[in-house]
């Protein structure tokens, strides 16, 4: 099957010495030879790892062009070679079969579709993580989604072996809630998973809550962090982080009016101390102004809110992020968009904490405010490294990048992943990218997912790409493998890229 | 009866002696017809093929079973549109007996996906032995078109699950908002907000269900593209067509008024609920085979 289509990148001054050696390669051929050994013996160090960027459509899909968008990813940390990804991505052949998931078993080089998890069809919100508690190599995966076949019911659910044919195991179910988002954290004693969910069940309006299992998912406790007086609710986006330590942050837009068309929200910031154990979890942090839980980060942030093609064919209206760095719990940076300038439809902002949550930079972090953005994903690496992965809306793209910097953006390193026509191909459904996508960092890498126009030109990926499903990339166009051809549509693409030092 | 069973005893000249000695040869030809085109309805992947290997996995991402066999494909009879699969390509079956097969054994192979990466992997739903009868042969779509097309089965499903299949035609569509609560309705403003719109839509024949009075009824869909409704039938006026309907248990209101009378609401949510006439003969056979 001829599905796999690499870029590959050599200097102008390469290809001509390798039609040289070619030219004499008869003569040369053995002290060629025992040079190359030489040097690969003496002196030559491993190879940095490159900027990898995936298609994850397999090759044996190639005739799909399905709207595959909001992208989520999930490492086992403990068996890296291990990843499970998702998008909105129907069962490939029945209406009423599992909805599936995309699994790696080679470090991402690779994805297949696994229809395991227990929603039909096609999940309608689905985020992930795999904590490593339990010792399954290939799990566990822990998945909050929302099954929207009659109605929009949350499941939360688990997998032990990802690359099994068995169903994940809900453990957990109810109505009324919105936007679940896993994280994760593999201990001795079991899983403790943290699921950030927008709670119309909990009282008085504030439905800011994270789901809470110490037991791998066994029992859950859904706790509210929202203190103060709301406009009715909270903003859908509740985002857990977890540090390594036990520490347990949470960011969530904190409503207090709302006109059908802006939110005026908080930005605010919860902590927990001892992994959400406690008695009053997520109470440890409290804002100056009111001595409530939650240390506001911007107050009345001015939020458009379009459930509707806005920014190119996107809508717009609640994207946040929150990373704490694996080793030093106490820094912790927030990211999120609001209406911005005028002429400006969202405005990225980043800004960052370096004593466990209780002051904030009052401004954001320098080259951090991004115009007509969105979908902004934060992780920190183990050697402080902050990645900062947008979606941008410029000159009629829609650019990825991945900004990664070691001195809270002072400096800073900008690649451009993929810069792809906005205008095309036509929206099939919202979100047209995703609510969001996601970026997790592991040693040297960051690793994550955005969505795409995924017309096969080089020319979008900037550092390259490879395609698993049948692509021409001289003629620009997909096909089904047989040659048939196949429309352009979105797709999920996984990316790594290295740790800057 | 597994239909493989059949038609190896019919070929076999002794047993098909025997069956057509006892006067069941037709019956049993007919029953394994009734078999084959039942498979074929409910099957996603059919094609026929070559056994090339035992308890092997045709790419690595298929767990290898005993029930793992690689077949070879001779000629595609039914797939989905997004599954790419062609003549030569090497299929993971897991068989639901292996000991069935041996390598080199021709068959036909009623399937559902199983993994999709390098290469396809299905489960066995049946099996026919022995090179494909032509007969068998269904067209196969092209790529981009009927990605959401529903089997027999599933359409099937979608009516049993309905109070009412009707044909008839919106005569009007119009929005509808919940209406608040003594307590004041609360504020719940998501990405999944359905948009509500109601269609009345005016009977010209029922083809499961009681008479519904008045002749008019009010289905309530989200008008919403918002991808948890994407697939929910959007209704427009002096649309006709075939409609399954269900109470509504979705929306918290299940009644409306209708001029100056309290009705039932019905909903029409799933993908397939709303059908062209074109498919009304198609609708009635299967409810009749039902």
């Amino acid at each position: 099957m001829n599905a796999v289509a690499t870029r590959l990148r050599f200097p102008g001054f390469a290809v001509f010495a390798a039609l040289f050696a070619l030219l004499l390669s008869p003569l040369l051929a053995p002290s060629l030879k025992r040079a190359a050994g030489f040097l690969l013996a003496r002196g030559q160090a491993p190879a940095p790892p490159s900027i990898k960027v995936v298609d994850l459509v397999p090759a044996s899909l190639s005739g799909e062009s399905n709207q595959d968008s909001e992208p989520f990813l999930a490492i086992q940390k403990d068996n890296p070679q291990v990843m499970v990804a998702s998008a909105f991505t129907p069962n490939p052949f029945s209406l009423t079969g599992n909805a599936p998931v995309y699994v790696s078993q080679d470090g991402g080089a690779s994805w297949a579709l696994n229809a395991i998890t227990p929603v039909e069809r096609m999940t309608c919100d689905i985020t992930h993580a795999m904590a490593t508690g339990e010792s399954h190599p290939r799990g566990d995966l822990h998945a909050g989604m929302l099954d929207c076949s009659s109605g929009v019911t949350l499941d939360e659910s688990e997998s032990n072996d990802v690359a099994s044919t068995a169903t994940m195991n809900v453990q957990s179910t109810r109505g009324n809630v919105d936007q679940p988002f896993v994280r994760a954290l593999g201990v001795s004693s079991g899983d403790r998973i943290y699921v950030g969910v927008n709670d119309f069940n909990q009282t008085s309006g504030r439905t800011a809550t994270i789901d809470v299992s110490v037991d791998g998912g066994a029992t859950y406790k859904s706790i509210p962090i929202e203190r103060r007086k709301t406009a009715g609710q909270d903003g859908p986006s509740v985002r857990p982080a977890v540090g390594n330590d036990g520490t347990v942050y949470a960011a969530f837009f904190g409503w207090r009016k709302f006109d059908g068309q802006t939110a005026t929200s908080d930005v605010v910031v919860v902590r927990d101390d001892a992994a959400a154990t406690g008695a009053n979890p997520f109470q440890a942090l409290t804002d100056p102004s009111d001595k409530q839980p939650g240390r506001v980060v911007v107050k009345n942030a001015s939020i458009p809110w379009s459930n509707a093609p806005t920014l190119g064919q996107e809508r717009i209206g609640s994207t946040l992020s929150i990373a704490v760095d694996p080793n030093n719990s106490s820094i912790v940076y927030v990211a999120w968009a609001d209406k911005g300038s005028r002429g400006d439809i969202y405005t990225l902002h980043v800004r960052n904490s370096t004593d466990r949550g209780v002051t904030w930079s009052k401004v954001d972090l320098p080259g951090t405010t991004i115009h007509n953005a969105t979908n902004v994903a934060l992780a920190i690496a183990s050697n402080g490294v902050v990645g900062f992965l947008y979606q941008q809306l410029n000159g009629g793209r829609w650019v990825t990048h991945l900004v990664q910097s070691h001195d809270a953006f002072t400096s800073a390193q900008d690649r451009v992943l993929a810069t792809v026509p906005a205008d095309q191909p036509a929206e099939q459904f919202l979100p047209y990218l995703g609510d969001y996508d996601y970026l997790l960092s592991l040693g040297n890498e960051f690793r994550g997912v955005f969505c795409a126009n995924n017309k096969p030109d080089f020319a979008d990926f900037p550092q390259g790409v490879t395609f698993q499903r049948a692509a021409d990339f001289r003629a620009k166009t997909l096909n089904d493998g047989a040659g048939n051809p196949v429309p352009i549509s979105i797709d999920p693409f996984y990316f790594s890229v290295p740790v800057i030092p | 009866m597994k239909i493989s069973s059949v038609l190896i005893q019919s070929s076999l000249g002794g047993a098909g002696l025997l069956l057509a000695l006892c006067g069941c040869a037709n019956a049993a030809r007919s029953q394994a017809t009734d078999n084959q085109a039942a498979l074929m309805g409910k099957a996603s992947i059919v094609f026929s093929g070559t056994v090339s290997q035992l308890a092997a996995t045709s790419f690595a991402d298929v767990p290898k079973s005993a029930q793992t066999i690689v077949v070879r494909v001779d000629a595609i009879l039914k797939k989905p549109p997004a599954v790419s699969l062609k003549k030569g390509d090497s299929v993971t079956v897991e068989a639901k007996d292996a000991s069935a097969f041996q390598e080199g054994a021709q068959a036909t192979f009623y399937t559902e996906g199983w993994i999709f990466g390098s290469g396809v992997a299905v489960k066995e739903l049946g099996h026919v032995l022995g090179e494909a009868a032509p007969a068998a042969v269904a067209g196969v779509s092209a790529p981009g078109q009927g990605q959401d097309h529903l089997t027999d089965q599933e359409l099937k499903d979608r009516m049993n699950a309905s109070d009412f299949i009707v044909v008839g035609r919106v005569t009007d569509v119009r929005k509808w908002k919940a209406p608040k609560t003594k307590s004041g309705s609360p504020l719940r403003v998501t990405e999944h907000d359905p948009d509500w719109h109601e269609a009345v839509v005016e009977i010209q024949s029922v083809l499961k269900g009681g008479q519904v009075k008045g002749n008019k009824v009010v289905v309530r869909f989200p008008n919403h593209d918002d991808v948890a409704w994407a697939r929910s039938p959007k209704f427009t006026k002096n649309e006709r067509g075939i409609f399954c309907l269900s109470h509504d248990t979705a929306t918290g209101a299940p009644m409306t008024k209708l001029g100056s009378k309290d009705v039932n609401v019905y909903t029409c949510l799933g993908h397939g609920d709303a059908l062209p006439l074109s498919e009304e003969a198609h609708v009635r056979a299967l409810l009749k085979n039902h």
